[in-house]
């Protein structure tokens, strides 16, 4: 059975998240760090890559929508398990995706001088 | 010396299914005693060295899904399985325990497993040692296992330094120890008596003709489909792994039922003086609350340092940049809780779930509180606990007001030992396989890894699973293999 490719799922939502997270981080390393995420989440065992698929489905409906990410940002408040693992999942694989390539990272993005240059 | 890509088409007498701990023993002593061995493995050979330990690469080489594999519950625990020639042994810490003998004996009498004594397999635990050249680390140790050390002499909690299976170049620090895992030793070995071992290649299933099983239906690497033919089978995938398959293939009974693990919780620690080593673990562990509870290190590479500070982001997040002065650390518990594994019809990977007890939850928070306090005694100048909501610690008091906030289920809860899943012993209304690895009811199945374990052994489970494996596959020689 074809898989259907996470990236196009992901991507949106992987993008507004780092770029709050990590508002300095280049956009060739947060494109960098979604592209991993995506690979990632195209690598899940089946089961738990149909449930991240379908949270990343819900989430880019969501940001589809007028004053979309504002009501994403509720929903990813909400104490509901399966929902908050989604926004958790990642940032876990972007952080340490950006930490392990740019260790000099700094806590909004920003990357050293000698780096950017 | 490497293995083979598997082909549509193969047979043997004798099919090991996986080669980590398990299963490279299994090849060894049955390679040895003259049979017909075929290890196929899932992943592929990836030599030492060709990968640096800890890091995305590896985890995309070696692991399971790149690393990303989650036991569902409240929490959902993070579990980890090696997928590549010598399985979990090629990518874990490479710290070794004996098995402990209460636990043994516990073993022995609860699930009655027959012909055992502790002190056979405690010997075989030593041939282990040797092969593996298991040992302390030449020279001083590294500054994170030394901070272990330091804060539980502080306390004057019992701590001690880990053996390792590791040798070392003349002269080289703690840190550069080449691991002594079954691509170096057992698989090397086994070929050497005669086995194949062939990589790229996932049993779908196994296949019964006149009620014994008689071949496994494989996908190559390619996505080609492939068979293989054989007279006996020893699945050792590992304790999520081997159930699976057990159960894709139709086989019931006590499988897949009685997950064990154990749950672990982290936290990351600043010092006025850089301390971090990115590649390698402390080799010093914290004893004082064993079983119950045990202290470590972690690996801690830049982006696993981010990965500790991400769940209170907003107020930890200024320590990144201060990596090299920061070392993670966890804290384990022997839990009284279970999983289960099971495999859905179409689904290719099996469900997996754990669930926590009370006394499980209370455990992790004091083992976080202790852990805590224990970074703070060896010169810790911040301690920041992997949990959502999470304080910043600097002193005593803050270590009550963490405990006080903390809760399982806001914290990043993770574990690397499974086991228990298919148990050992002749109580069929708890165990899945005999006393020596055979499946409950088949003759010609039999199970040789963590699964077999019949609990958690409150250690690193590595020295248990060879011990036993070792054990299972002689007596299988010395029946002459021939119940089937």
């Amino acid at each position: 059975m074809r898989q259907v490719p996470a990236l196009p799922v992901v991507a949106s939502f992987a993008e507004r998240l780092l770029a709050l997270d990590l508002p300095d981080l280049p956009p060739s390393h947060r494109h960098d760090a979604v592209e991993f995420v995506a690979r990632r989440v195209d690598g899940l065992p089946s089961f738990t890559r149909f449930g991240v698929l379908v949270l990343g489905t819900v989430f880019r409906t969501l940001l589809s929508l007028p004053g979309g990410w504002p009501l994403a940002r509720i929903v990813m408040r909400l104490p509901l398990p399966l929902v908050a693992e989604y926004p958790r999942l990642v940032r876990s694989l972007s952080f340490a995706y950006i930490w392990e390539h740019w260790p000099h990272t700094s806590p909004t993005g920003a990357q050293p001088a000698e780096a950017a240059a | 010396m490497s293995a083979q890509p598997a082909t549509n088409t193969m047979h043997a007498d004798v099919l090991i299914i996986g080669s980590g701990a398990g299963g490279a023993t299994t090849a060894t002593v049955l390679a040895e005693a003259g049979f017909d061995v075929l290890v196929v493995e899932e992943g592929d050979w990836v030599e030492q060295g060709s990968v640096v330990p800890f890091s995305l690469d590896q985890m995309d080489r070696q692991y399971r899904a790149g690393g990303v594999t989650v036991a569902l519950g409240l929490p959902s625990i993070a579990y980890t399985e090696g997928r590549c020639a010598g399985g979990g042994t090629e990518v874990n810490s490479g710290l070794y325990w004996r098995p402990p003998g209460d636990v043994l004996e516990r073993w022995r009498d609860q699930f009655r497993i027959d012909d055992f004594d502790p002190d056979d397999l405690l010997a075989i635990a030593a041939e282990v040692e040797h092969e593996i050249s298991v040992g302390p680390v030449p020279g001083p140790y590294s500054e994170p296992s030394e901070v272990l050390r330091r804060g539980a002499d502080a306390l004057g909690w019992r701590n001690g330094e880990i053996p390792r299976w590791m040798t070392y170049p003349k002269g080289a620090p703690a840190t550069a120890g080449e691991r002594q895992s079954m691509t170096r030793t057992y698989l090397p070995r086994a070929m050497r008596a005669g086995a194949r071992i062939a990589t790229g290649c996932r049993v779908d299933r196994l296949e019964a003709q006149g009620g014994k099983a008689v071949r496994a239906i494989t996908t190559l690497a390619d996505g080609s489909p492939g068979v293989i033919t054989f007279r006996h089978v020893f699945v050792c995938g590992g304790a999520i792994q081997s159930p699976a398959l057990l159960q894709r293939s139709g086989i019931r009974g006590h499988i897949g039922r009685s997950l064990a693990v154990h749950p672990t919780v982290k936290l990351a620690a600043r010092f006025a003086d850089p301390i971090n080593v990115p590649d390698d673990v402390p080799v010093h562990q914290v004893k004082e609350f064993a079983p119950h509870l045990s202290f470590g290190g972690s690996a801690s590479n830049p982006g696993l340092v981010a990965l500790n500070l991400l769940d209170q982001w907003p107020t930890f997040k200024r320590a990144v940049t201060d990596w090299q002065h920061i070392s993670v650390y966890y804290a384990a518990i022997t839990s009284e809780g279970r999983g289960r594994v099971f495999s859905v019809p179409r689904l290719r990977d099996p469900i997996v779930t754990y669930g926590l007890t009370g006394r499980d939850r209370e455990l992790l928070r004091s083992g976080m509180a202790r852990l805590t306090l224990l970074m703070l005694e060896a010169g810790a100048l911040e301690v920041f606990p992997s949990f959502k909501g999470a304080p910043i610690v600097r002193n005593r008091k803050d270590v009550a007001t963490m405990q006080r906030s903390f809760a399982a289920t806001k914290a990043s809860v993770m574990t690397v030992h499974l086991c228990s899943t298919v148990p050992m012993g002749e109580d069929t209304d708890r165990c899945g396989a005999d006393s020596f690895g055979r499946v409950h009811g088949q003759s010609n199945v039999y199970v040789n890894d963590a699964s077999l374990l019949p609990t958690a052994p409150g250690v690193n489970p590595q020295a248990s699973v060879m011990a036993f494996a070792i054990r299972n596959a002689r007596h299988f020689v010395a029946t002459g293999g021939n119940r089937a």
